[in-house]
């Protein structure tokens, strides 16, 4: 698959890539190497991998990281209920039964790593949010990244039937090692520009007028160039947008509706909705009078 | 490299441009030039102009190199963009053509023999090439002393044994009270020594009651997040690098993020995690092109929006040490450090005056009340002073 083709399959699967994003999916995939993806929050990063996942028809394998991530919930669990219920049936039976009979590979459950690497069809693996686990889980999944493979003391090495595509996301709370990087290759994800954004609400609303959704995306645009705590991101650009559509408002500036919708949607800390009050946020819904550019200039 | 001919072989124009984005400060070594080949080979010939998006996804480690990227890209491959075309000896020098150096790897390399990058890398010519790159005593752009100039009137090595063991010293006690931060909450930890009774009992009901699972929890630590912000500015540069050889231990100690600054900033922690001699003149190399003047609110606004985007919360200290002279709108400082610390950034300003900084920037800093704040730090026993102050 060219990087064109990968770039229309994923515009097939509901994904609007650029150009820089659809190369740097596709070199991952020819050279076998992990994409880690940074950006703000709600740029993206997390449905770039469900979106190749549905491009390319394979599985989708996530691992949603989180503080104190340990390798049972991430890599693989001996199942102890089977192994306890097997020395009972044993013990009743009268037949002996040795320790290798117990940690045997029926009784390993498989955790989102190890069925990643182990499944009958090559997947898709998103490792989400790395940046919340700790440094300890960081330099175990180097070893699975560099020889995929995972190693069960118990069993012994677990090789990598089909080596999956990776997709790690980071919203760089924490500084990530070189070591993880280096194994990357690296796609910083911007929030899109204002025509790719209109094209992907349209895509996904499609039956939302194409005047509205364009005032709305400008809207958001406009407020992401504000000093904001939490800028928002395309998944609140949807929401703002469906919650609109659902309100049947038929143009942002004439309907007091649209202020109580974008408060809800698009600030989403309690000093962003102190600095954007309803006076200020009308202006900026209301934008066309003030026009982008003076605003930006005044701002 | 201006004046250097344009090498034919395109093995030699990769590890030439390799070299660049080392200088650069890129972390690109073997495995990235290789990767850059296969990328190249890769790539058909008719699609060659998608190289530059493909090699910037293989040298970026992080955002800071991603931001970077556009700009060295096009200076080396398309410097005739910017300066229009240049001349060697009358001739036109040999281009720098990525659809050229593309289609003469496919013609000397052939086509990749497998897929998924398991491509053996081309055998001697490319680790010639490699290696020639990697040679130290190969062509490199830092190190001259036009460059080291503005800090270069004092060596970091001419510090003396007892010197350097008292700040390893008062350093550790400043981190060791950063550190000491209690927190009510406990996480998981497999190998601690508290058993979390709770959890335990809860999954002893997979294995028939029997505890075979044992939860063992400890206290949660967050780690400090210490910012420095070094001024290296002309007006500081007999300070400076006292300033960043304390910056330098704290990096040791806490693993702080340490930046420096006059007209605009860069990180240059990985620089000083290394114990080299040179660390000063690297320092000098990285800040060689800001030009004059000092533009801290600048410099400011892009370490809190780019470098430290997601990193600022209630956990974050931000130390600055400068003399505070901005050349930058008297109110953008006080301005900026409001910002900062509206994400629950702890500032403090230290200063190597005995009296604080008195420019009108400044005066505008104390009235906005933004600061936890003002040291002087010009000697060890100010970093003394300093570690019973600024914790309390």
């Amino acid at each position: 698959m060219t990087e064109e083709a990968l770039r229309k399959a994923l515009a097939a699967a509901g994904y609007l890539a650029d150009d820089a994003l659809a190369t740097a999916l596709w070199l991952a995939g020819e050279l076998g190497r992990p994409l880690l993806v940074e950006g703000d929050a709600g740029v993206g990063k997390t449905s770039l991998a469900l979106a190749l996942a549905r491009a390319r028809g394979l599985e989708l394998v996530r691992l949603q990281c989180h503080e104190g991530l340990e390798l049972a919930q991430a890599a693989y669990e001996w199942n102890y209920g089977r192994q306890l219920l097997a020395i009972r049936l044993g013990e009743a039976g009268g037949s002996a039964l040795r320790e290798a009979d117990l940690f045997a590979r029926e009784y390993l459950l498989e955790r989102p790593l190890l069925r990643a690497i182990s499944g009958d069809a090559p997947a898709v693996l998103l490792i989400d949010e790395l940046d919340r686990a700790d440094e300890a889980f960081e330099a175990y999944l180097l070893e699975l990244l560099a020889d995929w493979q995972v190693s069960v003391p118990e069993l012994g090495t677990i090789r990598a039937r089909h080596v999956p595509q990776v997709v790690l996301t980071s919203n760089g709370t924490r500084e990530l090692s070189d070591a993880l990087r280096r194994r990357c290759l690296y796609h910083w994800l911007e929030h899109p520009s204002l025509a790719r954004e209109v094209a992907i609400v349209e895509a996904t609303l499609p039956g939302v007028r194409a005047a509205l959704v364009a005032q709305a995306v400008e809207v958001v645009h406009r407020l992401r160039r504000e000093d904001l705590a939490r800028k928002p991101g395309v998944a609140e650009t949807l929401d703002w947008v469906r919650a609109l559509h659902g309100l049947g408002v038929e143009s942002l500036a004439e309907d007091p509706r649209t202020l109580a919708a974008a408060q809800a949607c698009l600030l989403k800390t309690r000093e962003d909705r102190f600095q954007f009050d309803a006076a200020r946020l009308r202006s900026l819904t209301e934008g066309r009078s003030i026009g982008v550019a003076e605003h930006a200039r005044g701002a | 490299m201006p004046g250097a001919p344009e090498p034919v072989d395109p093995l030699e124009r990769i590890a030439r441009f390799a070299a660049v984005l080392r200088d650069h400060g890129f972390t690109v070594g073997i495995a990235e030039q290789r990767a850059f080949v296969q990328a190249a080979l890769a790539l058909p010939v008719e699609r060659s102009a998608r190289i530059g998006a493909a090699w910037r996804a293989i040298a970026c480690h992080d955002a800071r190199d991603w931001k970077r990227w556009p700009e060295l890209f096009e200076r080396h491959w398309f410097p005739h963009r910017a300066t229009g075309r240049s001349t060697l000896g009358g001739q036109v020098r040999p281009s720098r053509d990525l659809r050229r150096l593309v289609s003469d790897l496919h013609e000397r390399l052939g086509p990749p023999t497998g897929p998924r990058g398991e491509a053996p890398p081309p055998d001697t010519a490319a680790d010639d090439a490699v290696v020639a790159a990697d040679d130290p005593g190969a062509e490199r752009a830092q190190g001259g002393a036009s460059r080291t100039d503005p800090l270069h009137d004092r060596s970091l090595s001419q510090w003396l044994p007892q010197e350097l063991a008292r700040l390893a010293q008062l350093v550790e006690r400043i981190a060791r009270a950063l550190r000491r931060r209690l927190s009510r909450r406990w996480r998981d930890a497999p190998n601690a020594r508290r058993l979390d009774l709770r959890r335990t009992l809860r999954a002893s009901l997979r294995t028939g009651g029997e505890p075979v699972h044992p939860a063992w929890r400890t206290r949660r630590r967050t780690p400090p997040r210490l910012f420095v912000l070094v001024d290296v500015s002309r007006s500081m540069e007999t300070h400076a690098q006292f300033f960043l050889r304390v910056a330098r231990a704290f990096v040791g100690a806490i693993g702080a993020r340490v930046f420096v600054f006059h007209t605009r900033l860069a990180e240059v922690t990985p620089l000083l995690r290394g114990d080299s001699a040179a660390v000063q003149e690297k320092v000098a190399a990285v800040t060689a092109g800001f030009g004059g003047g000092t533009r801290i609110a600048t410099s400011l606004a892009d370490f809190r929006t780019v470098h430290a985007r997601a990193q600022l919360g209630r956990d974050a200290r931000v130390w600055i040490l400068s003399d505070g002279f901005d050349a930058d709108p008297a109110r953008e400082l006080a301005e900026q450090l409001r910002r900062l610390r509206g994400r629950g950034a702890r500032i403090a300003w230290l200063h190597p005056g005995a009296n604080p900084p008195a420019s009108e920037a400044m005066a505008w800093v104390r009235a906005a009340h933004v600061l936890e704040g003002m040291h002087r730090l010009d000697r060890l026993a100010d970093l003394d002073r300093l570690g019973s102050s600024i914790l309390n």
